[in-house]
């Protein structure tokens, strides 16, 4: 299928390279990386390492062993006649094989051709781009205070993994001193952050630290003038800070809804092709990449636009799948309680007659985010990039408790036999992921770092 | 005049509208003059739907959420736990296998019908019988294509009368606005226009326009109708979901015209693919309660009580924590997705009893059609011999 993908610059170049072996793949792999290479400058540097590394993977199969590996998926392409698609675009003509295979009850098949196809390369993939000694990295999932804990039903999904520790939370008396003890950002002079820290060691970059928060606490303490170096040292991305920018989102779908659409595919056309941008301040990073990643995450995860922990879990996901953060901090909060029929009215938007409150949902919140937490947990742990070389800890602010769980050993161990503090977690992540802890404001726990 | 001003009225208002709209849409006997073999039994299919993990309802850890299908009905019945949906996980593929007992491959937005036989045209062609003895009750708003296929010796002369009762509600009130020959509802223009304001933006907006034109309406009273039944809606006691409308609308149904076969589909658990693990577990919560509730009012009526089986099965399933991306979404086609149950209930159905043989939801339609006395040929199902036909 001789595609016509209009790259350029480096994607341009990489096609060109490996065009003969691009043109012995079957049609929907062919079109899948292309239309991959299409959005270059939207992919992260992790996206782009991996196609690089997967083409020249393919690149140097023989014709005969790569004729065997996609077999599978040759024979349903032909079943399904793709080869009639006319189509030259990548993008298009996937849209338009999918349509052909649907059609023919053919997707399941393809789809488990596919997998077959990954599950052969994947493994070499892997071991080049995330060998023994790639970097370590840290998950901290969080419940913000006003969700309603139930601690005996805490963290149940990973009941029997990792070790719970005792904590000691003296002096702190709100999110922000939770906040700013866990993460040593308390602005003061001669004290970096953990977040800057991370920045400054071995030319992290932004997309190396990634907040997502239902609320803004965290961005509002990172934000400070006194922490403005902050500002472009990590990514993040606040529910609460997008607000204007869903507002803007849901009026254009809504508008579109009230001017008629032909159907949901038509529906969803036209929101890829929104240019709505964030309002300058919503995002700590504000990156042509990152804008375009929280539109995505808004338009295509279910419920983003609507429920916060939504979306922080979403966008958390997507981040662990696309971006890789070597630090990712997810924030939950309190989500809103759906009013009636609400659960109808999409894109609405709300009128001055809409007099029902807002009322907090805190116990609903916490069977969510115990729900979603888990989610977070099971993605990174599918990834190549995580598997083996993260901690991931679960707290939740005002309980002197949380769960450690090393991926490498995700077994229970004897929790220390002292209460740690949050400087201590703090110095035990900066341990985990190699900085320096100048400010020695806590220890490394002892089990966890062992 | 204080239309909402308390639950007794609340529930006064609710009535007046079901027989509004009921008046307006429930056919009238039709067939009247023609001679039919309506059938002793009756048959209703409720699609416990939207997609539910069997995790979730009928394995022993989601007992909590099914607490009147656990305790109440299932010790009435018949439970099949082991069954599953072989084909596209969507709702109108899956919703269309369990009423034509085969699996479909059609637009998963609803925009094309079936394309094998519906139980209600088999039914309603086998035993000469008018539109009003079969029914599609849904909640999900792209089943309007449901009661039938396009198959030319079948479609629409056979099809079933689908309502989507919150359309119904739309299409009432521009009834209510536009006539003056609807019943003597008293401020029916009042009524009208506070559903409306209730519900015109982006009602289920996806792609979806509602209504065409509205009256214009002087802005104070606009938004003092407004604001009367948005505190209507926030009334515990009144149908604050698409399914407890739905089960009102069906109620309706059987009072006023006793149909002999009705698909009764619930939707409100499909909330899931907002991510909200708990408005997930509440909607099922709803729908076991909508379930029991619907079973005690066939008890009520002569018409049903002792000749009526229900059948109660989750259309399909909905994604693994692991292998595929949880609750929110049925897209994986993994096992979580394809594995639900079946409870039998009434009339022919064996009390108390279970089955750990395997089933398919291809297997509904055929059961159908040997209860109520019609043939089905060719359908991919077998009929659940445990049941007495």
């Amino acid at each position: 299928m001789p595609f016509d993908a209009k790259l350029t610059g480096e994607a341009a170049s990489l096609a060109r390279a490996n065009d003969a072996v691009l043109r012995r793949l079957p049609a929907t792999v062919h079109a899948f990386i292309l239309s991959d290479l299409q959005k270059w400058p939207a992919l992260f540097p992790a996206e782009q390492r991996y196609q690089r590394a997967l083409l020249e993977h393919l690149s140097r199969v023989a014709p005969d062993e790569l004729r065997q590996l996609t077999g599978g998926i040759a024979r349903i392409e032909a079943e399904a006649a793709l080869d009639r698609i006319g189509e030259r675009d990548p993008t298009a003509f996937q849209d338009r094989a999918q349509a052909a295979l649907r059609k023919q009850n053919l997707v399941a098949g393809w789809r488990r051709e596919i997998d077959r196809f990954f599950q052969q390369i994947d493994p070499a993939l892997e071991s080049r781009l995330y060998p023994p000694d790639a970097p370590r990295r840290v998950v901290l999932q969080l419940y913000g205070s006003g969700i309603a804990v139930q601690p005996d039903k805490l963290w149940s999904r990973l009941a029997g993994a990792g070790t719970r520790i005792p904590l000691t939370l003296d002096g702190i008396r709100s999110s922000r001193d939770y906040l700013r003890a866990l993460f040593d950002a308390s602005g003061e002079s001669g004290r970096t952050s953990l977040f800057q820290r991370l920045r400054n060691h071995a030319d992290g970059a932004p997309h190396d630290a990634w907040i997502i928060e239902a609320h803004d606490v965290l961005h509002g303490l990172l934000d400070q003038p006194a922490a403005s170096p902050e500002t472009h040292s990590l990514t993040g991305l606040s529910y609460e800070r997008l607000l204007p920018y869903r507002d803007a989102l849901m009026r254009a779908l809504f508008s579109r809804i009230q001017s008629g659409v032909e159907s949901p595919q038509a529906f969803a056309a036209y929101a890829r092709g929104l240019k709505i941008a964030p309002e300058p301040g919503a995002l700590l990073n504000p990156a042509e990449i990152v804008q375009s990643f929280v539109r995505d995450v808004l338009l295509t995860g279910n419920g983003t636009l609507f429920v916060n922990n939504t979306f922080v879990e979403w966008a958390a996901v997507q981040a662990v799948r696309r971006a890789q953060p070597r630090m990712l901090v997810t924030r939950y909060g309190v989500r809103d309680r759906l009013k009636p029929f609400s659960s109808l009215v999409l894109f609405s938007r709300p009128r001055s007659s809409d007099r029902i409150p807002i009322v907090e949902d805190p116990v609903g919140s916490f069977v969510d985010v115990e729900q979603l937490s888990y989610y977070v947990w099971v993605h990174a742990e599918k990834s190549a990039a995580y598997r083996q070389k993260t901690l991931y800890l679960f707290l939740a602010e005002n309980l002197e408790q949380m769960l450690a769980i090393r991926s490498d050993r995700p077994g229970p161990s004897q929790p220390p036999a002292a209460p740690a503090s949050l400087g201590d977690v703090c110095a035990t992540m900066a341990h985990w992921l190699g900085l320096p802890d100048p400010a020695r404001s806590g220890r490394p726990i002892a089990p966890l770092v062992g | 005049m204080a239309l909402f001003g308390s639950h007794a009225n609340r529930r006064d208002v609710l009535r007046l509208l079901a027989a509004c709209m009921a008046d307006w849409w429930l056919p009238r006997r039709a067939f009247a003059g023609r001679r039919a073999a309506k059938p002793d039994r009756k048959v209703i299919v409720v699609t416990f739907g939207g997609g539910v993990r069997y995790e979730d309802t009928l394995a022993r850890e989601g007992w909590i959420n099914i607490p009147h299908l656990a305790s109440e009905l299932v010790p009435q019945g018949l439970v099949y736990p082991v069954a599953r949906y072989e084909g596209l996980t969507g709702h109108f593929n899956s919703t269309g296998a369990l009423v034509t007992g085969c699996r479909q491959n059609v637009d998963a937005y609803g925009s094309e019908a079936p394309v094998t036989p519906t139980v209600f045209e088999l039914f309603r062609k086998e035993h000469a019988l008018p539109p009003e003895e079969a029914w599609v009750i849904a909640t999900n708003k792209s089943f309007g294509l449901m009661g039938g296929s396009k198959l030319r010796a079948f479609g629409d002369p056979f099809s079933a009368n689908v309502i989507l009762p919150k359309q119904l509600l739309i299409e009432t009130i521009k009834s209510a606005v536009s006539t003056e020959a609807g019943p003597g509802v008293e401020d029916r223009q009042a009524l009208a226009e506070q559903m409306m304001v209730a519900l015109d933006e982006g009602y289920e907006g996806f792609g979806w326009r509602v209504f065409e034109s509205g009256r214009a309406l002087g802005k104070d009273l606009k938004a003092t109708l407004a604001k009367s039944l948005l505190e209507y809606f926030n009334d515990p006691s009144v149908p604050t979901s698409g399914d407890e409308l739905t089960f009102f609308m069906t109620k309706e149904i059987m009072n006023r015209l006793a149909p002999s076969l009705l698909v009764v589909n619930f939707w409100d658990i499909d909330i899931a693919h907002y991510g909200a693990y708990s408005l997930y577990l509440e909607a099922i919560r709803r729908t076991d309660r909508l379930v029991y509730e619907l079973w005690q009012h066939v008890q009520t009526l002569p018409q049903y009580r002792d000749r009526t089986t229900l059948l109660v099965v989750p259309e399909l399933g909905r994604d693994s924590d692991v292998a595929g991306n949880g609750f929110a979404n049925h897209r994986s086609g993994d096992d979580s997705c394809r594995r639900v149950w079946l409870v039998a209930l009434g009339a022919g159905v064996p009390r108390g009893a279970g089955t750990e043989r395997p089933i398919r939801t291809f297997d509904v339609a055929p059961t159908v059609a040997r209860i109520l006395g019609f043939k089905m040929a060719d359908c991919e199902g077998q009929p659940l011999t445990e049941l007495a036909f």
